[in-house]
């Protein structure tokens, strides 16, 4: 039933991405960072599936929300039951206040009201009636107020709590719910009111195991409360910049921590140094604090440690003979900082990195032959480096590398022959003004890219023929000015493009649309800046997936795009000029 | 009754007699059906449901035969009536429909 919204239990609280920072595998890099694509690649990844056989229950299910005023309470049903019409009437947006008091007493056992319209402390009382089944609650985003948290006070089984971005709820909120003990998981990203003591309310969830306080700038000297939390695993207080060195001290003995984010927090050195007895911490996330290579002294006894991001620290080479004694480490995130080539021969012994990033670093051609030996890299990151073609030949034995990006750097159509036997590789970004079809034409035998990404690169209509090989692609980018209508054609048997990026290629018209019209798994299409028009338009009638249409300086009207939308396609949700 | 038959009981005790294939929609009743040795039902072909009743039951199986044709590509629109809306949920909540 209504498989995109039906959030499973354990997914109550949204993960967060643990890698944040250190994977750039579902996130745009390179020039088209910047044209803020609206839907990620992660989102065009899922395959639309024929339309099954809606069952019985489904049926049932769409019955009840059309005659949603004819019932005035479920309380009659099976759990299970009103669980499924909640969960329907939450993912439709037809709750309200009135139809919520249908749902008094019902014993449900989640209710996933994250950003739900009209939230506010009115239903809660409807909510404190489900009484102890009551198991997870997420209000985020709601206008609930610490009255209203009150009532939760008599859920006793609830086990997650999530209130993000709710600015009414404070200190006095937190000491209400001080008695649900049962609590694992607890959330409060930016909440600018609550501090200390409000942390203290939480010294008696001693089952906690995941508490997320993103954003919160008030929390200064709370953490000290938290050293009862034997069972803590996973702490999040990223961007919490009143977070210093003294309350990495007050988490030295919580031994169970597996994941720590400290990113853009006052935390340097000295604090590091009391996380050496965290020896089950795999994740530990100190973007943009001021911390030097000498804080990995502390990090070498932490023997599970496998991912670690110190991008954006400021790091410099002094001292960074360290990394070579963090073996374990799978991920490792090193952009933006001030460190030279003279850094990577001590990554040569970290053999067990999957995925390296040195975005935005001094990095060149000197620096590559110690990642030659990386043979269990999958991702590399060098965007923005002055790696230029003489490096690339020691990449060419990393058979398992699967995203490599070299935008922006200085590698030329005769480097990219050194990665024609990288037959791993999924995701390629070569967005480099300098790069030309020849350039290209090195790289036919990659047969399994899936994302290709040649922004600024100096591609013409010749050079689409190679494009041919590149059957899997997914999503792919071209708006180097060298394209015309004859080069599109060459994109037509592309039938897995669920992205396509044609803009600022001036020369293309209509019959660019015509080739493209049988592209039907496109959810994407940007061809703005050309001189495609509004008669053009008919031939984007199959494109059914299409979610966003970009066509900015075009001969095209808001108006007609939205005829379009109207008549034949119904998933269109973004679309330019607006 | 022939073999790729079954026979569906109401509480009332009242008989619909259905296609075996039609009547595999069901989950729980695929389930009592082709379990090797487990129940009764797969050897007479015969299923008894004491909790739901004549009305449910004849609902059911229309929907049975509706999702056959709807996977065949006859699309057509599944009536339901408001007053039988919630009973029809629990059975087919039961039915694994």
């Amino acid at each position: 039933m209504g498989g995109a919204c039906s959030r499973k239990r354990d997914q109550q609280v949204n993960d967060d991405n643990l890698q944040t920072g250190v994977s750039g595998r579902y996130t745009k890099s390179g020039s088209s960072k910047w044209l803020g694509t609206s839907i990620s690649k992660a989102s065009m990844d899922v395959i639309l599936g024929k339309q099954s056989c809606p069952s019985l229950m489904d049926l049932c299910i769409y019955k009840i929300r059309e005659d949603i005023n004819k019932y005035s309470t479920f309380s009659m049903l099976p759990r299970d039951i009103s669980q499924q019409i909640f969960d329907d009437l939450v993912c439709s947006q037809c709750l309200n206040d009135s139809i919520l008091k249908a749902f008094r007493d019902c014993a449900l056992q989640d209710l996933n009201l994250g950003e739900y319209p009209g939230f506010n402390d009115s239903w809660m009382d409807v909510i404190s009636s489900q009484g102890s089944s009551l198991l997870s609650i997420d209000l985020s985003g709601s206008d609930v107020t610490d009255p209203g948290l009150n009532y939760l006070k008599d859920c006793k089984n609830l086990e997650a709590l999530n209130f993000n971005y709710c600015d009414q709820i404070s200190d006095i909120g937190l000491d209400q719910i001080n008695g649900l003990s049962n609590l694992t998981t607890l959330s409060f990203k930016r909440n600018n009111l609550i501090t200390a003591e409000g942390i203290s309310s939480l010294s008696g969830l001693i089952n906690l195991v995941k508490l997320d306080l993103e954003r919160c700038p008030k929390i200064r000297g709370g953490l000290v409360h938290l050293k009862g939390l034997s069972k803590l695993e996973s702490l999040n207080v990223n961007c919490c910049n009143c977070i210093t060195d003294a309350d990495m001290k007050a988490l030295a003995g919580l031994t169970s921590l597996k994941s720590l984010q400290i990113a853009s927090s006052k935390v340097t050195d000295k604090g590091v140094a009391f996380l050496s007895a965290l020896n089950k911490l795999t994740l530990l996330n100190m973007e943009g604090c001021s911390v030097t290579a000498a804080c990995l002294e502390s990090l070498t006894a932490l023997d599970a440690l496998l991912y670690l991001n110190l991008s954006r620290c400021n790091l410099t080479d002094d001292g960074s003979d360290k990394f070579s004694k963090l073996q374990n480490l799978k991920v490792l995130n090193l952009g933006f900082n001030e460190i030279s080539s003279a850094i990577l021969v001590h990554l040569k012994g970290l053999t067990n990195l999957e995925n390296l990033n040195l975005d935005s670093c001094r990095i060149n051609d000197e620096g590559m032959v110690h990642l030659a030996g990386l043979f269990r890299l999958k991702c590399l990151e060098l965007s923005d480096t002055e790696v230029g073609s003489s490096g690339l030949r020691h990449l060419s034995g990393l058979h398992n590398l699967e995203s490599l990006n070299l935008s922006f750097t200085v590698v030329t159509d005769v480097g990219l022959k050194r990665l024609s036997g990288l037959s791993s590789l999924k995701s390629l970004n070569l967005d480099a003004r300098q790069i030309t079809d020849a350039g290209l034409s090195a790289l036919t035998n990659l047969t399994g890219l899936m994302h290709l990404d040649l922004f600024g690169a100096r591609i013409t209509d010749s050079g689409t023929n190679y494009l041919r090989s590149f059957k899997k692609l997914r999503s792919l980018e071209i708006c180097g000015g060298g394209l015309t209508d004859i080069g599109v054609k060459n994109i037509k048997d592309l039938t897995s493009l669920t992205l396509l990026n044609l803009s600022q290629n001036s020369h293309l018209t209509d019959k660019s649309l015509e080739s493209i019209s049988g592209l039907t798994q496109l959810v994407s299409l940007n061809i703005s800046n050309s001189r495609v028009t509004n008669a053009g338009l008919q031939h984007l009638k199959s494109l059914k997936n299409l979610k966003s249409l970009t066509l900015e300086s075009c001969k095209v009207t808001a108006n007609d795009i939205k005829k379009l939308q109207a008549m034949d396609l119904p998933n269109l949700v973004s679309f330019r000029p607006e | 009754m022939k073999e790729d038959m079954v026979k569906l009981i109401s509480a009332e005790g009242f008989e619909f007699v259905i296609d075996k294939k039609a009547a595999m929609v069901s989950q729980t009743i695929r389930n009592m059906l082709t379990s090797p040795g487990g129940f009764a039902e797969t050897e007479h072909g015969e299923v008894t449901f004491p909790e739901i009743s004549t009305t449910i039951l004849e609902k059911i199986c229309q929907y049975f035969y509706w999702s056959l044709q709807y996977a065949s590509g006859k699309e057509t629109e599944f009536h339901i009536e408001p007053e039988l809306t919630l009973e029809l949920m629990m059975a087919a909540n039961y039915l694994h429909t």
